[in-house]
């Protein structure tokens, strides 16, 4: 617990009125997407500028409070979940965006700026920010940077790490410093940006942030390529890729998710098809014209059942609706969802469905995957529910085998959703004591009284 | 451990929620606040913890779940389908229930108490109108909120000189004189009744035009919005089944007020405790028509058939849409196509036509200030448009609209799609 002169320190930091400690406050901030973690802050706070968390964090150094920032609090890895208790530093009352530079291809923004508010600004003038988390409704350009987002458009845009320049952020001991620029190259000195970018909140807070724009592209296409069998379809994306084509998103759809889309809102899938691939291309008119042909050659040639172009923006949003629906899809369809977001090199996309098809089998568990397949990033998910204890630990071992299998398989243990408190005993198993010690001194330098969002990644 | 059986039945609904975060982007209450407590997934898993018995149903709690427009934008646009609305409603209802409805009315007039200078023109309002209230007694109980909610320091419509009970008349023969196509029943509503009984007329006026018999049925009782959406269900169920029976003996009940038709459809959805209930309920809905509902949809007339009147020849009209007639009851194209077939009248949509406007029923009396930002957000959506006039079919929205345009010396006007038509 919190001392009260404590509280009352940070209302005078904040004010009053950005400081919670109601119960039912405690509860609201208790979570995030995940299902499995929950824990009460002491209290929560909602600064305003980089020099009210200065002070929150120079209180909480001086008397070791944990200190978890949150963003939208829509992580998956429990990340902004404070385990300890101790303070949530919330940024959404951080959310202006301070500049669009459009001679320059960049834009300022604080840290609680919601991605569609940005995108729907940057539209206005032509421009998009590329790293696309499926969470951009809700999450933070703070969160999205703490987790090294990303999402379909990686394919060809990269992750949020390619589009940060530079970065406000303060530090444990209440130091505001200034990592990175505003220039598009920078050496000077070690990288500091980017270990505090995908630092997972662990290193200090981001409160500003310099971005790196592109213009929006004039043209898009989709295209929907029908598969017989999953496996297929995850050779088509390397096929594809190693053709020459880079379009900006592959999104697979399994069998299993095309059905639960169709009962929730029939949109014309079919339902038979063992799984869809949905490739979009984005770029100048010709060059897309260009290279939806050649999607549509090379996906037949390597398997496709059914290859469909959208003729119309009307026909490819509906494309895109059902894979949005997919995630709700899923998680509408169990109590509880243990999905994944293990990433493997492409060409072994295939070898991981198999192995996903196998374990789900030999535990008896009700599984599916859809995912970002033109990164290799895979949400594998078994459907189970926590209130049923053996059915639940079943799901855990099998879930458990999956992610082993993409380690196996040359993968990593998260593409897009960090280690936070989910991946945790996958990370202490798989990396290297030498690098997990290198991380610990980084950690340490920055944060010496382990204040910063403690409890996450290896502890 | 508390009662929980109105919980227990909104449990599936509650559990639907896989804590994605999206609604926080759609939720206007959540968007003006910032605070997880304010937006649909806060409010969900509060009532989750609820039902589990690790939350009690606090003064904080009932704050919590009071402030909400009940505006549907969440449910709307949630992946899960989560439907937050009814949610919220049964957690009111059971806070009603084990605390009595003293109680979340108390706590959330603390906010309009505490402040004195509201509260003082409150009372001086309440005094003001407190003539009027005996010689409707009976019939509106939630009518003493319903002048809060005119009273906290806002532009007031003025109450019409004569209401319409005491003009109307009961039987409306087709004006043609040939027998009627059809016989239905109109649901006036307190807003058409007290404020704006010249456009309920209208409506009469309209439907008489086109062939129809309009009985207006003295029996007839608040809808029950104001008082249901609070948690009593006990009073709602009560007009429920007095509304029920004053329109029993028509096919169709048709009203003007976007709130009414929504909240008569949906008793059988928050009010039935037995199986005839339901049933009856859900019987009742079906009968239900909103205006613009019933013009094109029932009758089947072509908007071309509406002319504009005169005084609206070359003006640019904007709709908005009320949340009680684009998300409770998907009504969006038919005043549109009515709209937009007038002619002489320019028609332009507005960037966020289907935010809402920040009235929530009694939500703007509990939390003037945050319905005050909300409108504004809509007085820039309007502002886009340089239209001269805001249409809207629900007499509430327009009570907000008129008060933010004037609060942001705004030049439109706001007027009921009837007023338009000839
Ligand atoms: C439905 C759904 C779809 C998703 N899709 C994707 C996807 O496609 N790609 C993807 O990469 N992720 C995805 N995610 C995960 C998640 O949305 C991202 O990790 C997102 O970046 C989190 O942003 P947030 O603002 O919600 O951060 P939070 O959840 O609030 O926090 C995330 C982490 O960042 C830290 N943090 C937050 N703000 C700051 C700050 N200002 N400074 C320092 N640390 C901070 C927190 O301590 C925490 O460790 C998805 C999540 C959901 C629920
Ligand atoms: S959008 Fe729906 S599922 Fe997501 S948090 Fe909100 S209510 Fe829950
Ligand atoms: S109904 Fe409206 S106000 Fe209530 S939680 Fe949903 S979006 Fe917010
Ligand atoms: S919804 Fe509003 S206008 Fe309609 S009857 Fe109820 S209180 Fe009156």
């Amino acid at each position: 617990m919190i001392r009260e002169a404590v509280l009352t320190d940070l209302q005078k930091i904040v004010g009053k009125e950005n400081v919670l400690n109601t119960p039912e406050g405690l509860k609201a901030y208790s979570y995030d997407g995940t299902t499995s973690w929950q824990h009460e802050p002491d209290v929560v706070v909602f600064p305003k500028t980089a020099g009210e968390i200065s002070e929150i964090l120079k209180l909480a150094n001086k008397e070791k409070i944990p200190v978890t920032p949150r963003g939208g609090g829509t992580n998956v890895s429990g990340g902004s979940v404070p385990m300890l208790g101790g303070i949530v530093l919330v940024t959404t009352k951080m959310n202006n965006i301070l500049k669009i530079d459009k001679e320059n291809l960049s834009a300022t923004v604080e840290a609680g700026v919601v991605l569609q508010d940005l995108t729907l600004k940057l539209a206005k003038d032509g421009l998009f920010f590329p790293p696309d988390p499926q969470s951009f409704l809700g999450a933070t350009m703070g969160g999205i940077i703490a987790e090294n987002a990303g999402g379909p458009a990686c394919v060809k845009y990269g992750v949020t790490k390619q589009y940060i320049l530079g970065i406000e952020a303060v530090l444990p001991t209440g130091e505001i410093v200034n990592l990175g620029g505003r220039t598009l190259k920078n050496v000077v000195g070690y990288d500091l940006l980017h270990i505090f970018i995908s630092s997972e909140g662990t290193l200090g807070v981001v409160t500003k942030a310099e971005l790196k724009l592109r213009p929006l592209p004039p043209a898009k296409k989709t295209i929907m390529a029908v598969y017989a069998d999953v496996a297929v379809a995850g050779e088509s994306v390397y096929r594809v890729l190693e053709n020459g084509v880079i379009p900006d998103k592959i999104e697979l759809l399994d069998n299993w998710v095309i059905n639960r889309i169709e009962e929730m809102a029939p949109m014309g899938l079919p339902k038979d098809a063992d799984a869809v691939l949905l490739f979009e291309c984005d770029g100048i008119p010709e060059t897309v014209e260009k290279e939806t042909e050649k999607i549509v050659e090379i996906v037949k040639k390597y398997g496709a059942s059914d290859v469909r172009v959208a003729k119309d923006q009307a026909e490819a949003d509906k494309y895109w609706m059902a894979r949005k629906a997919g995630f709700a899809a899923v998680f509408g369809k169990a109590p509880t969802v243990l999905s994944e977001d293990v990433t493997v090199p492409r060409g072994n996309i295939p070898a991981l469905i198999k192995k996903i098809k196998e374990i789900a089998k030999k535990y008896n568990v009700e599984s599916c995957v859809l995912g970002h397949a033109g990164d290799g990033n895979l949400h594998p998910s078994v459907l189970t529910d926590m209130k049923n204890k053996e059915h639940y630990e079943r799901s855990i071992k099998a879930i458990d085998e999956i992610i082993e299998s993409a380690v196996e398989l040359g993968g990593v243990l998260s593409g897009e959703h960090g280690i936070g408190l989910e991946k945790q005993k996958f990370f202490n198993r798989v990396t290297n004591p030498v690098v997990v010690n290198l991380m610990k001194g980084v950690k340490n330098l920055f944060d010496p009284n382990n204040i910063m969002n403690p409890g996450k990644i290896w502890d | 451990m508390e009662d929980l059986k109105e919980l227990k039945k909104i449990e599936k609904y509650a559990d639907q929620c896989m804590k994605c975060g999206f609604c926080s982007f759609f939720c206007p209450v959540y968007q003006e606040e910032k605070v997880e407590t304010a937006v649909a997934r806060g409010k969900n898993y509060l009532v989750r913890q609820a039902l589990k018995g690790e939350q009690k149903f606090t003064p904080e709690m009932g704050n919590i779940i009071g402030k909400c427009l009940l505006c549907k934008r969440c449910v709307a646009n949630c992946p899960a389908k989560t439907q937050i609305d009814r949610v919220v409603v049964g957690a009111r209802a059971q806070m009603v229930k084990n605390k009595g409805l003293g109680f979340i009315k108390n706590f959330a007039f603390r906010k309009v108490m505490s402040n004195r200078k509201a509260f003082g023109r409150y009372v001086k309002m309440a005094k003001a109108f407190q003539w009027m209230m005996p010689t409707t007694e009976g019939k509106i109980r939630h009518l003493p909120d319903f002048l809060k909610a005119l009273g906290a320091g806002r532009n007031i419509p003025t109450l019409a000189d004569k209401f319409l009970r005491d003009v109307v008349q009961r039987v409306n023969k087709p004006k043609n004189g040939k027998a009627p196509v059809m016989r239905v029943g109109f649901f006036s509503g307190c807003a058409m009744d007290f404020i704006f009984p010249e456009i309920a007329l209208k409506m009469i006026d309209v439907l008489t035009n086109h062939g129809v018999e309009v009985v207006v049925p003295e029996e007839q009782n608040c809808c029950g919005a104001a008082i249901y959406f609070s948690g009593d269900f006990e009073t709602g169920r009560m007009l429920a089944e007095k509304n029920i029976e004053a329109f029993k003996d028509f096919d169709y009940v048709v009203t003007g007020c976007g709130t009414c038709s929504s909240t008569l459809k949906d008793y059988q959805k928050y009010l039935p405790d037995t199986e005839d209930q339901q049933k009856r309920y859900e019987a009742f809905e079906k009968k239900v028509k909103d205006s613009t509902e019933f013009l094109i949809d029932v009758l089947k007339i072509n908007p071309e058939e509406f002319k504009l009147k005169k005084e609206f020849v070359g003006k640019t009209a904007t709709w908005h849409d009320p949340c009680h007639l684009v998300r409770y009851q998907n009504i969006k194209e038919q005043p549109r196509a009515i709209l937009k077939a007038l002619k002489g009248l320019n028609y332009v949509e507005m960037p966020n036509a289907d935010m809402c406007c920040g009235m929530g029923g009694s939500f703007s009396v509990y939390h003037y200030d945050l319905s005050k930002k909300i409108a504004l957000k809509k007085m820039d959506g309007i502002k886009t448009t340089g239209a001269d006039i805001v249409v809207t079919a629900c007499p509430g929205c327009m009570i907000n609209l008129i008060d933010n345009v004037l609060q942001n010396k705004m030049p439109q006007k706001v007027h009921h799609y009837l007023e338009l038509i000839e």
